[in-house]
């Protein structure tokens, strides 16, 4: 285990009678880094990260944080921070008796916590307001309250429950940018569930994908994104279109849903190969000359979404649908193509990606 | 065509009509009776009106013994339903899982059976030559004598938290269902050990349940007349005098006094403990 590791999950299994939640999982979180458990829901990541808490006992292997085992150990004596989706902020306590609190179960002194809340509630921008009670704040200010309820201890490690859940959009992604701001300024190592990508991609050092209480992938964001390594990871994260096929003579292309389709690798001959292609790599029109992969379409349906187009084209002699997008471009609200038209798409083969089918 | 007739015809009361039912029958059984009560308090005999009855009650040591000990009666049984109430509550919520309909119902089915079947069921068990008595004694040898139960303060005590706690359960309850366990598990993340978090999380937030369960309890053991008549225990409360005055003494306005007495110590209670729950706030 390198020295880094703040946190480490060691073949960590949980079982619910005959079901199995999560099933032999390995983790290693840096520290002052945020990985976050991105998954749908049942994926097996909140119980993964109820047992980092204390709250789920694992049936088999060990929670570590720093070098100590702390599987044995009940929730109050990890020293972790945790923000709940709801914020689970104490109704019946002040703003400033909630985030006193970790202190007072110290057994601080009051001069000590008078100190640590007025630091706190400078940090998450609401000075002035620890007279409040949570129900008088907004929702993204409760939020804050509970960012700075859990870090008021300088825990070691940071639990964040799918902590933007319950704002509406615009609040979520500023929160996002804020929370990951202030988690790198204190350089807090940091455990994220969440099931929207994009807050996992803002806010998140590294990813890893869960499904069916695996972890599929760890990785960087853009790797994860650009390098799916299975369909799922390419299909959860993003849009993807997927192509399955065999691999054929050379073992450099597929026949799929009728086209021969080029692979940007060399595979055994009969195999059976994923192809995962992103909608931003295919390219329409004049674009699409001299690809390898190049195919003649039916555009039949032509969407404006602000920041890019999205098509859906039919292709191939199957007519198997096709998303692509792309930027707009003119004038606002215009799109180079209508639905209706013929047209040519294509993709270069290294834009498109080998993944394995779960 | 249709449906503009059926407009036409259709009974469109206003609001507080619905309310007019249950406002008349309280009217008719519940505010003139009280209204006649408290005028036969201060009427007296020649037809005149008087306060001497109050005067009467309220400057007589036994009388105000009697005051006393009603109210002491009354908060024990409060007090012990709670102690009782609270941890079956919080089993029922938190821990009883797919057993908890099975505990509500061993709650509630006592209260299908009327109340003087429930005291008698007391009698039956501890009477001389009751169901306890008759083992301990003839069955098994283990007492020369039978046991004293009946009519000792204890088995009345006994009787009345068996009648009133499950209101006590049922109020902490409901309150206890809606505490969102997810605050008590950020007072644990935050250092809490179990029984501080009760102390500091739950406790405060399920007050209100045991605010209401403790009004209803009280009320109900305040003026709590059949336990305490077939039971015994030596208690000389006002519901028990009350019923003196009107069978034996025949003395109504007497009668009418105290229960105007009894009524005023009820509210009176009852605005303490709502505003106890109240500061509270939250």
């Amino acid at each position: 285990m390198s020295a880094s590791t703040a946190l480490r999950l060691d073949r960590v299994r949980k079982d619910y009678g005959s079901t199995t939640a999560v099933q032999e999982l390995n983790l290693e979180v840096a520290a002052g880094t945020l990985v976050a458990l991105l998954g749908p829901s049942g994926c097996g990541k909140t119980t993964t990260l109820r047992m980092v808490a204390g709250f789920e006992t694992p049936t088999s292997g060990r929670v570590l944080i720093g070098d100590q085992d702390v599987t044995p150990l009940p929730p109050n004596r990890r020293n972790l921070g945790m923000v709940f989706q709801n914020y689970s902020l104490f109704p019946h306590r002040t703003v400033a008796e909630n985030i006193a609190f970790g202190l007072r179960m110290a057994g601080r002194s009051r001069a000590e916590q008078e100190v640590a809340v007025t630091r706190m509630l400078d940090l998450v921008r609401l000075e002035g307001r620890g007279d409040m009670y949570p129900r008088q704040l907004s929702g993204g200010q409760q939020q804050r309250v509970a960012l700075a309820r859990s870090l008021v201890l300088n825990p070691r490690v940071l639990l964040l429950d799918e902590p933007l859940g319950a704002l509406d959009k615009a609040l979520r992604e500023s929160m996002q940018f804020e929370i990951r701001e202030t988690q790198q300024r204190l350089g807090i190592t940091t455990l994220l569930v969440t099931h929207d990508q994009e807050e996992a991609m803002t806010m998140s050092d590294q990813i890893a994908v869960m499904n069916g209480g695996r972890v599929l992938q760890l990785g960087a964001p853009t790797e994860i994104y650009d390098r799916p390594k299975t369909r799922f990871v390419a299909e959860f994260l993003g849009t993807s279109n997927i192509f399955t096929g065999r691999a054929e003579s050379t073992g450099r292309e597929i026949i799929a849903d009728g086209m021969v389709i080029t692979l940007p690798e060399t595979v055994p001959v009969g195999s059976e190969v994923c192809l995962s292609i992103r909608p931003e790599r295919v390219r329409i029109g004049p674009e699409a000359d001299g690809l390898a992969n190049r195919i003649q379409g039916h555009l039949s349906g032509a969407v404006f979404r602000g920041a890019y187009a999205a098509y859906h084209l039919d292709i191939g002699p199957d007519r198997r649908q096709l998303f692509a997008y792309q930027q707009s471009h003119g004038p606002h609200g215009t799109l180079r193509y209508g639905a209706g038209v013929d047209c040519w798409l294509g993709w270069a083969t290294e834009d498109s990606v080998i993944v394995t089918v779960d | 065509m249709a449906r503009a007739n059926a407009s036409r015809f259709r009974f469109n009361p206003p609001g507080w009509f619905l309310l007019l039912p249950a406002v008349l029958f309280l009217i008719a059984f519940f505010v003139l009776p009280l209204v006649d009560d408290g005028l036969r308090s201060i009427r007296a005999d020649d037809g005149s009106l008087t306060l001497a009855r109050y005067v009467a009650i309220l400057s007589d040591r036994f009388y105000l013994g009697v005051i006393v000990e009603t109210v002491a009666l009354s908060s024990a049984v409060t007090v012990i339903c709670v102690l009782i109430g609270y941890p079956v509550a919080y089993h029922l919520v938190r821990r009883a899982g797919c057993w908890s309909a099975l505990i509500v119902f061993l709650l509630i089915a006592p209260l299908l059976t009327s109340i003087i079947m429930r005291t008698f069921g007391w009698q039956v068990l501890f009477a001389r030559r009751g169901l306890i008595n008759t083992l301990l004694v003839q069955d098994l040898g283990l007492l020369e004598q039978p046991l004293r139960i009946l009519n000792t303060p204890g088995l009345a005590i006994a009787a009345l938290v068996h009648v009133l706690v499950p209101f006590m359960v049922l109020s902490i309850a409901a309150v206890l269902q809606g505490i969102d366990q997810r605050l008590e598990e950020g007072a644990q993340v935050l250092g809490a050990s179990r029984w501080r978090t009760f102390v500091e999380i739950t406790l405060p937030l399920s007050l209100d349940g045991i605010g209401t369960g403790a009004i209803l309890v009280f009320m109900i053991a305040n003026g709590s007349f059949v336990t305490l008549a077939l039971l015994g225990g030596g208690f000389q409360t006002l519901p028990l005098f009350i019923f003196q005055q009107f069978n034996t003494t025949r003395d109504f306005g007497m009668a009418s006094t105290m229960s105007t007495v009894l009524l005023v110590i009820a509210m009176a209670c009852l605005y303490l403990q709502l505003r106890l729950v109240r500061r509270q706030g939250i």
